[in-house]
């Protein structure tokens, strides 16, 4: 009983945190930058209009093109609902590092059929993009998440993400910690790898494959990014600071939901400060990064062996 | 009816010789259909038999008794059901297929020595499969061969013919160095069966095994694709008609591993380290250049080839690490990668058969086998298109399906034994991890680019845009099992693993297991699902369904068509510049002026150049060389005759030398 509690409050804080904190970090970056910056809550209202306005669909589309939606924000909200994100045992033990990796492969597969199924230039160029970015970060987050397995010594993420294990309390994790940074930022299209705030065609990835979409199929692909986003900060957040132990009370619940809220502010704050003081890479060097990531996930991999 | 159900095997093999012969009674389609039908039948009662097996595993089932003087030579045991039922449940599946499509093609190929080629070609790998002696083995792998070789050309055209002599000449060299190495092992005699040969491989020296070992690598590596004996496979499959392309590589793939595997689990000792690290090094080649080439390459049914040696590659990998751990003691990575490694042909078996399908009815449609003359074929062919899909992902080996779970297995095996004591152990296991994970973010990018590419957007020819030949049930049945079917095995991984003896690996009924780590794939499927049904319903509260308008796509002011989309060459571009230094395609951009006083006026040639590495630096310079090596010797042919009766005479003077 306490487990499905425990699954609903999650679900519930994580699904309505999300456009907060894509709004959070636009807010953080405008102050950074020395503008006044839109309330953190316009992302609410955004999306609710979206949701309203009329859906115009293009004429190329086939099916795969409805079902895309549906796909990523599925996967968003399967993130949501098995994961450790608020309370160290909340989430679905059965859920392991595999899984993992393979269903984000699933939302970007689709996200990369949605893109193409439009027909357009554009499209197709975001869905080349999102497709070379995809198959390259999965060995790093393959070879990161083997890491965190060998020190945890279990592939379930319930146990390594919930459990307190910090990147403090296994030094030797250091490494794969600021790999899973690396994946972090290219997996929900930040900087240095995509920048979310234009539709310039030079530099645009995630923006170009969903730029066919309106209406409410637009509003469930932006709210997916934002929920993918708080998953990902919450997940990092989990490696810098242990969640509260304690019996099942409003005492544990309220510092669980305060933890939360602490950690994607912090996040926010460090993704806008980050996205303000770096430049984006150039598409085709974009190599480098990947390997960097890789190369630093599997040091990160040696180093837990060796230590 | 008593009788059939003691002989199910050898009525088996004899309904898959009665297709053969009825397809040559004549060219009416009633023939054809007839040894269709004979076929599917054939493969029916093979699957009976497979589980007849499968169910009571201690007793083998053992055919012609009665002529066998002193030991079983046909006998199907749990390890040769594995792969007997994936021959028989492919034949079923291809013979549906057949019926209709071959019907488009009665132009092109002769229907009755197809039909006869296709049975001889069953009937080959089913021996292979069942037999228990050398001899009979190397007669089922020959005319497996010999059958495959004939099907390879059997559209006659020059680019067939010339893939199938490559096909038949690597093959040959295949065969020779397989029957060398029985040879070898039995001192020379044919007549004795498995087990004696086992014996006899316990007594004889090391460096006679280590030979043998080398040729059953080369014989069975060359005949399952792996790099660089791969030269043949992606010439081959696309030249096949597409059924004999989903039997060449969802099945002869399987039986040389098969072969492969039952040489070294049944007969030969305990390979050593060395031997196994060879294995895996070549299976891990074979899957990078594999993928690789698959991703860059823009043929439609040359993908799936290099595909199929990616996924070949990762099967002796797992082999490999398999033979690995037990030399060095890790029992549990032992069977935990066996098992993987026969799931994960399993699975190959099934989507790679449904792809090459797949490939059949595109290829029919567009009129071509190029991928940029394809596109917007989902429309036409919904159903068909949500079964592609489904073979796409999981030959991407994504979650939930089958693919995904032997990958698993793989995985959890490797990471489990990776923190061990010795540091080779922990350099081995790592590197295969790092090169597999890799491989496998490439092989998801080239199933997208096929699947994409072919049925999304704007068709990109007007062939594709017209498409006259829509699946007919036959073919729609037969890609629609495999899509059920590699989705069953995702669901139903923990029986299907009881089945063929994997039953350590699992937890209970519904659950996977590799040590400490348990999975329960129905479960991971349901949340899924819920997930998605939780959105769909969350959208038809939130929002009006019937509130959208049909427009043409963002055009940026002036009208879009086809050639503006993006193609498989510009789709696999960012990959073909970063694995620049390992692919070495070549691009060439020539400018010409048109007006000679106008240096603006100019028009361009790109040619982009894809190079086979093993080809260039490989093959060819040794074909050069054997070709001047011939042109030397030619000299000795002087045409005077009292030269010619002075090499006879030597001849015979050698001759008796060496014997006496």
């Amino acid at each position: 009983m306490i487990m499905v509690i425990t699954l609903i409050i999650q679900v519930v804080l994580v699904l309505l945190i999300a456009p907060f904190v894509s709004g959070l970090v636009v807010w953080f970056k405008a102050r950074f930058q020395g503008r006044q910056g839109a309330s953190p809550l316009l992302v609410y209202y955004a999306l609710l209009t979206t949701l309203k306005k009329e859906h115009v669909i293009s004429a190329s589309r086939s099916w795969v093109f409805r079902l895309v939606p549906f796909m990523v924000l599925g996967v968003a909200v399967f993130l949501a609902l098995t994961l450790p994100l608020v309370f160290s045992d909340s989430g679905i033990s059965q859920v392991d590092l595999f899984v993992l990796a393979g269903v984000l492969a699933l939302s970007s597969v689709f996200l990369v059929l949605g893109g193409l199924d439009a027909a357009t230039a554009f499209g197709g160029m975001g869905a080349s993009r999102e497709m070379t970015l995809a198959a390259l970060i999965e060995p790093a987050v393959l070879t990161t998440f083997a890491a965190f397995a060998t020190v945890a010594e279990s592939t379930s993420v319930q146990e390594i993400f919930g459990q307190g294990m910090s990147a403090w309390s296994h030094p030797a994790l250091l490494l794969s910690f600021g790999a899973l940074i690396l994946i972090t930022l290219a997996e929900n299209a930040r900087y240095p790898i995509d920048n979310p705030a234009t539709h310039l065609e030079l530099t645009m990835v995630h923006e170009a494959m969903v730029l066919e979409y309106s209406g409410p199929y637009l509003a469930m692909l932006e709210y997916a990014s934002s929920i993918k986003l708080t998953v990902f900060l919450l997940i990092l957040g989990n490696l810098v600071w242990a969640k509260p132990e304690g019996a099942f009370d409003p005492m544990t619940i309220g510092l669980a939901v305060g933890g939360v809220l602490a950690t994607v502010v912090v996040g926010s704050f460090a993704l806008g400060l980050l996205e303000s003081s770096i430049a984006k890479m150039r598409f085709f060097r974009m190599q480098e990064y990947m390997s960097i990531a890789f190369f630093l996930a599997l040091f990160g991999l040696i180093l837990t062996l060796v230590v | 009816m008593l009788w059939l159900s003691e002989h199910m095997l050898f009525a088996s093999l004899l309904f898959t010789s009665l297709s053969g012969v009825v397809a040559l009674s004549g060219r009416s389609l009633l023939f054809h259909k007839l040894s269709q039908v004979s076929l599917a039948v054939s493969g029916v009662l093979g699957l009976i038999a497979s589980f007849k097996i499968f169910l009571a595993p201690e007793t083998g089932l053992q055919i012609l008794l009665e002529f066998a003087e002193f030991f079983p030579v046909f006998q199907l045991d749990l390890f040769g059901a594995i792969f007997f039922s994936l021959v028989s449940l492919v034949s079923v599946l291809c013979a549906v297929y057949a019926g209709s499509y071959l019907r488009s093609y009665q132009e092109t190929y002769h229907l009755p020595s197809l039909n006869a080629l296709v049975a001889a070609f069953v009937l080959g790998m089913q021996i292979v499969i069942l037999s228990q002696t050398p001899l009979a083995f190397m007669t089922g792998w020959e005319v497996m061969s010999i059958a495959s070789f004939f099907l390879v050309m059997s559209d006659r055209s020059q680019d067939s013919i010339r893939a199938a002599l490559l096909y038949l000449i690597m093959t040959h060299l295949g065969a020779a160095a397989i029957l060398a190495g029985f040879l070898f092992l039995a001192q020379g005699s044919l007549f004795t069966d498995f087990s004696t040969l086992a014996s006899m491989a316990r007594i004889v020296p090391s460096w006679v095994l280590w030979t043998c070992f080398g040729l059953f690598f080369f014989g069975f590596g060359s005949k399952a694709g792996l790099v660089p004996f791969h030269v043949w496979l992606p010439e081959a499959h696309p030249a096949a008609p597409s059924h004999i392309s989903a039997f060449m590589s969802g099945v002869m793939l399987k039986v040389s591993i098969y072969g492969f595997l039952r040489v070294l689990l049944f007969i030969l000792p305990p390979i050593g380290t060395s031997a196994s690290l060879i294995i895996l090094g070549f299976g891990l080649l074979s899957a990078l250049f594999g993928v690789l080439y698959a991703v860059v390459d823009r043929d439609f049914k040359r993908t799936l080839a290099f595909s199929s040696i990616e996924n070949i590659g990762l099967i002796f990998t797992m082999i490999g690490v398999a033979f690995f751990a037990s030399s060095v003691g890790l029992v549990g990575l032992y069977e935990v990668a066996i098992v993987a490694s026969v799931f994960f042909a399993i699975s190959h078996a099934i989507f790679k058969t449904g792809l090459f399908l797949v490939s059949g009815v595109v290829v029919r449609a567009v009129h071509s086998r190029n991928l940029e003359k394809m596109g917007g074929l989902a429309k036409p062919l919904p159903a068909f298109s949500v079964f592609f899909c489904v073979l796409a992902l999981a030959a991407a080996s994504l979650p939930p399906f089958g693919s995904f779970f032997g990958e698993w297995m793989f995985f959890q095996g490797l990471l489990q034994n990776v923190s061990s004591t010795s540091v080779l152990v922990s350099a081995v296991l790592i590197f295969t991890f790092a090169l597999v994970v890799l491989v496998g973010g490439l092989a998801i990018f080239a199933m997208v680019k096929l699947f994409a590419l072919s049925m999304l957007a704007e068709p990109r020819s007007a062939h594709a845009r017209e498409v006259h030949e829509l699946p007919s049930s036959g073919e729609l049945f037969s890609v629609g099992v495999c899509a059920l079917a590699i989705f069953a095995l995702g669901l139903y991984a923990p029986t299907v693993l009881t089945l063929i003896g994997g039953g350590a690996m699992t937890a209970s009924p519904r659950e996977l297991s590799v040590g400490s780590a348990t999975i329960q794939p129905s479960l991971i499927l349901w949340l899924l699902l819920g997930s998605v049904v939780l959105v769909w319903v969350g959208r038809r509260l939130t929002s009006r369904v019937k509130h959208e308008r049909e427009y043409h796509g963002w055009d940026c002011g002036q009208p879009i068509d086809a050639s503006m989309e993006y193609t498989a060459t510009a789709f696999s571009a960012p990959i073909r510049f970063f694995f620049r230094l390992i692919l070495r395609t070549k691009k060439q951009i020539a400018t010409q002026p048109v007006v000679a006083s106008n240096p603006w006026i100019v028009s361009h040639t790109s040619t982009l150049n894809m190079r086979s590495i093993w080809m260039d630096f490989g093959y060819v310079p040794v074909g050069r060389f054997l070709l001047g090596v011939a042109e030397q010797v030619k000299k000795v042919q002087s045409g005077n005759i009292r030269f010619y009766l002075f090499l006879i005479f030597a001849t015979i003077i050698l001759t008796l030398w060496i014997a006496l």
